[in-house]
């Protein structure tokens, strides 16, 4: 067994986990006392929290709805946090419980988590990385195992981009994905945006970030768009996640109060 | 229009009504559509209960719970169905009965609760799963940090060519049996392991020929030791430990094993090698051992194996070491002493077996040690031969005995040559002609009153450039003269290319004159090796002379000159010169 270099060596609860703080938008109770307080820390700075948080997820639900009735029948959640509900295997399997998954966080706590979750479910495995090392993660023996990257396959990075700064160069790591993948591949993005936010909000956010180990790098819609590099963007292209081909138009409404952006981008040829 | 209770049809009203009260309550995982569907069929089983005789509130239970099993699990969501049942169900049900408040009102308290209760479960069971899965992250990030400790012992402790213990544990198993009497082991012992000609692999087949081999030695050493600890210090040294012996017997038959381990023949790259090696074996007593010393020990143990021949063991035995220890540390004392004066030179006459005239002397090296009296040059040359000292300490006697030499005077007659001995390494040094040419030009002694001694050996050398230096100086007009001649390879060929003025032959052939029966053969020998050396005009000295009567059979058979005790044993100058007057 080899610990990644990345992995914290001790499991430090009493430090808020960007992982259980999201699952606390969402309703859950998979978390504990720091989660909960850097997360209401949040909710004061941007009230729409909690509404962020489930807009993204019924974005997930719908993009993966989408891919799946495409035919896609393989998915590399990247960032898959705290499987709560609604999970990607959840949605896909109801489809076709062929369907396999992959999913991929750096929490340690969320790792094991979802593996309890998972178990025996042998057509998903949960994988110990990093975005920031998607080398890592394309070779990693579990994910060549599950996945058949001659085969489409729909990369899954939704709400968490905004965890990875600049410096980290995620236009390299979103090509080492793209160059990996077969044509007729999926990429789903979806980040928290500063569009239309004030200052104040922005850096108050920010600030309760920075209490977890992964701090807040907020995208506009260019960058965003950008970041499809190679990928054919669906339509209507990238937007405020309610938005995204929504169920009823009203769940559209007051899109921008979701402050997550994203899209769905198709890999030509 | 009223609906059909308990029916499962198209959402009504009602149904759409609670849907949009509870969307954005919590994360709902499912479509508005399918949320609408869920809270149509709930609707008529509250429409069912609240007219269902005799009253259940089971079935608001059931609502609840099930509620919170669709997710429609938050405060915000409680709140709003209660709302809405109690200000719509009735009404856009069309519901009639005669206790519908008092139903109501209980119907609604059973939602309540059905759905607190499940809330809380739902809240404890996520409670109790998050916390398991943090234990379970940290269990597993303990055991890989201590995975990765191991690793990263096994690497710092261990050999990764052949994957042995290297050096370092080998020292720490050492330390450890050594300072841990309750072992109850009385005697240890160490094998110390060379392949022998380990190199000409490496050379001749290259490196990973090299290493495959080390691998095949690592794994049979370690099958034929069993429960011995073989590990591999670097390079092709290995070492065995043998934690608990009786006696040197016992590593002996270590030993063995090892050898024969290591001789099979092994197959490398489709070639065949029969390799061998030398074991230095070190035996004893676990108390008052010190690791250190103990493979110190076992290090000299070996080179003495190796200096036999290789393919052997040797046995430590101190009093060799001790000898061995005093003689370094001699060798070591050489350049202080040359800095104190400690040298001196002693002459030996070089005797004409023509006339008896002194016509040279040999200068002796003596070292007047401050601890251990007068030593003789067999007691350190060699030493400082070895270690190179010798250039250094030549250097010295050869100016002494030119310094010396210029200042004797014969009386009138001819003064006396000095001859000086050459080391092989004096010889092949470069600058050897300007050393012997500022020498003479500083003291003022004349190049035909110097001459210079050098064994066969020296000229083995393939070299250009000593032959030519040595050219040099016969042409200035030193004397060469070839030592110890006929103990070597006596090779001729160089007296042909060599400016060599003189034979000295050695005393073992002279030994065999003393008894006239016996030294016939001698006698022969020197008789053509005088009358060779005289048809290529060189003359010849013999060493060794201890009686009147070897002097008198050299002289028969032609030879020029002796030197040895029956002529004058080595003195210093003066009480040389003494006699010449």
């Amino acid at each position: 067994m080899q610990r990644p270099d990345w992995a914290p060596d001790t499991i430090d609860i009493e430090r808020p986990s960007v992982a259980r703080m999201y699952d606390y938008y969402l309703g859950g109770s998979h978390n504990f006392a720091a989660d909960r307080a850097a997360a209401q820390a949040m909710v004061a700075a941007v009230p729409e929290a909690p509404l962020m948080a489930q807009a993204n997820r019924a974005f997930l639900r719908r993009a993966v709805h989408h891919l799946a009735d495409a035919g896609i029948r393989q998915f590399l959640d990247i960032g898959s946090g705290i499987p709560t509900v609604g999970n990607v295997h959840e949605i896909a399997q109801r489809i076709d419980p062929r369907s396999r998954i992959v999913y991929v966080d750096v929490d340690p706590v969320a790792v094991a988590h979802s593996r309890e979750i998972l178990a025996g479910n042998d057509r998903t495995v949960v994988v110990q990385e990093d975005l920031r090392r998607p080398e890592k993660i394309l070779t990693h023996p579990d994910v060549r195992k599950l996945l058949d990257l001659d085969q489409p396959v729909a990369v899954m990075i939704v709400a968490v981009l905004h965890f990875v700064s600049d410096d980290d160069r995620p236009a390299e790591l979103l090509r080492t994905l793209r160059d990996a993948l077969a044509p007729g591949s999926y990429l789903v993005l979806s980040q928290a945006s500063d569009e239309g936010r004030s200052q104040d909000e922005r850096a108050e956010a920010e600030r309760v970030y920075r209490r977890t180990d992964n701090p807040l790098w907020v995208r506009n819609r260019a960058e965003l768009t950008a970041l499809f590099d190679g990928f054919e963007i669906l339509d209507p292209g990238v937007v405020w996640v309610p938005q995204w081909r929504p169920d009823t138009p009203e769940s559209a409404e007051d899109a921008e109060r979701a402050v997550f952006m994203g899209g769905v981008g198709r890999l030509g040829g | 229009m009223a609906e059909s209770p308990g029916a499962i049809s198209c959402p009504g009203t009602f149904a759409k009504a609670w849907a949009k009260a509870v969307s954005g309550t919590s994360y709902l995982p499912m479509t508005q559509a399918q949320l609408e569907s869920l809270l149509q069929r709930l609707s008529g089983q509250l429409a069912g209960a609240l007219l269902a005789e005799p009253f259940d509130l089971r079935a608001g239970h059931r609502v609840g719970a099930e509620l919170v099993a669709a997710h429609i699990a938050s405060a915000e969501g409680l709140g709003r169905t209660v709302e809405v049942i109690q200000l719509r169900l009735v009404r856009d049900l069309g519901l009639v009965a005669e206790d519908v408040e008092d139903r109501m009102a209980r119907l609604l308290a059973a939602v309540a609760t059905g759905y607190a209760r499940a809330l809380r479960d739902r809240t404890l069971d996520e409670q109790e799963s998050i916390r398991r899965a943090a234990m379970m992250a940290r269990t597993h990030a303990e055991r890989a940090l201590r995975a990765s400790e191991a690793r990263f012992r096994h690497q710092a402790t261990h050999d990764p060519l052949t994957g042995l213990p290297n050096r370092t544990l080998f020292t720490e198993r050492l330390t450890a049996a050594l300072n841990e009497p309750g072992r109850g082991a009385q005697r240890i012992g160490v094998c110390f392991l060379d392949l022998d000609r380990f190199k000409v692999v490496n050379d001749t087949l290259g490196h990973q020929a090299g290493d495959r081999l080390l691998n095949t030695v690592a794994e049979r050493l370690c099958q034929s030791m069993g429960e011995h600890l073989v590990a591999r210090l670097g390079g092709d040294e290995f070492v065995i430990l043998v934690e608990r012996t009786g006696g040197t017997d016992d590593m002996v038959g270590v030993a063995e094993a090892a050898l024969a381990a290591v001789r099979t023949p092994a197959l490398v790259d489709g070639h065949e090698l029969q390799v061998t090696a030398s074991i230095g074996i070190v035996e004893r007593q676990v108390a008052g051992a010190d690791p250190s010393d103990l493979m110190r020990a076992a290090d000299s143990t070996l080179h003495w194996a190796k200096s036999a021949g290789g393919a052997r063991w040797a046995l430590y035995d101190a009093e060799r070491n001790r000898r061995e220890l005093a003689r370094y540390a001699l060798s070591a004392a050489i350049p202080a002493a040359l800095e104190r004066g400690e040298f001196y030179l002693d002459y030996q006459p070089l005797t004409s077996l023509h006339d008896g005239r002194l016509i040279g002397v040999e200068a002796l090296v003596r070292w007047r040690h401050p601890e251990l009296g007068v030593l003789r040059p067999d007691s350190f040359i060699g030493l400082a031969e070895e270690t190179g000292l010798i250039v250094q300490l030549g250097g010295w006697v050869l100016a002494e005995a030119c310094r010396e030499a210029e200042a004797w005077s014969a009386g009138g007659a001819e003064a006396p040559f000095v001859s000086v001995n050459l080391a092989v390494r004096q010889v092949h040094r470069p600058g050897l002609v300007q050393e012997v040419r500022a020498l003479l030009r500083q003291t003022g002694l004349p190049p035909q009153r110097l001459q210079l001694e050098i064994t066969e050996s020296t000229m083995m050398s393939t070299a250009k450039e000593p032959v030519r230096a040595l050219r040099v100086l016969a042409d200035l007009g030193v004397r060469i003269a070839i030592d110890d001649f006929g103990t070597g390879y006596s090779n001729l060929a160089y007296l042909r290319d060599l400016p060599v003025t003189e034979l000295k032959v050695a005393g073992e052939f002279v030994a065999g004159l003393r008894s006239p029966s016996v030294g016939r053969t001698d006698e022969r020998i020197l008789a053509s090796l005088v009358s060779l050396a005289h048809a290529l005009d060189l003359t010849v000295t013999a060493e060794g002379v201890e009686t009147a009567g070897q002097a008198e059979r050299l002289r028969a058979i032609g030879c020029d000159a002796a030197q040895g005790w029956h002529f004058g044993r080595p003195a210093p100058a003066d009480r040389i010169l003494a006699r010449m007057r």
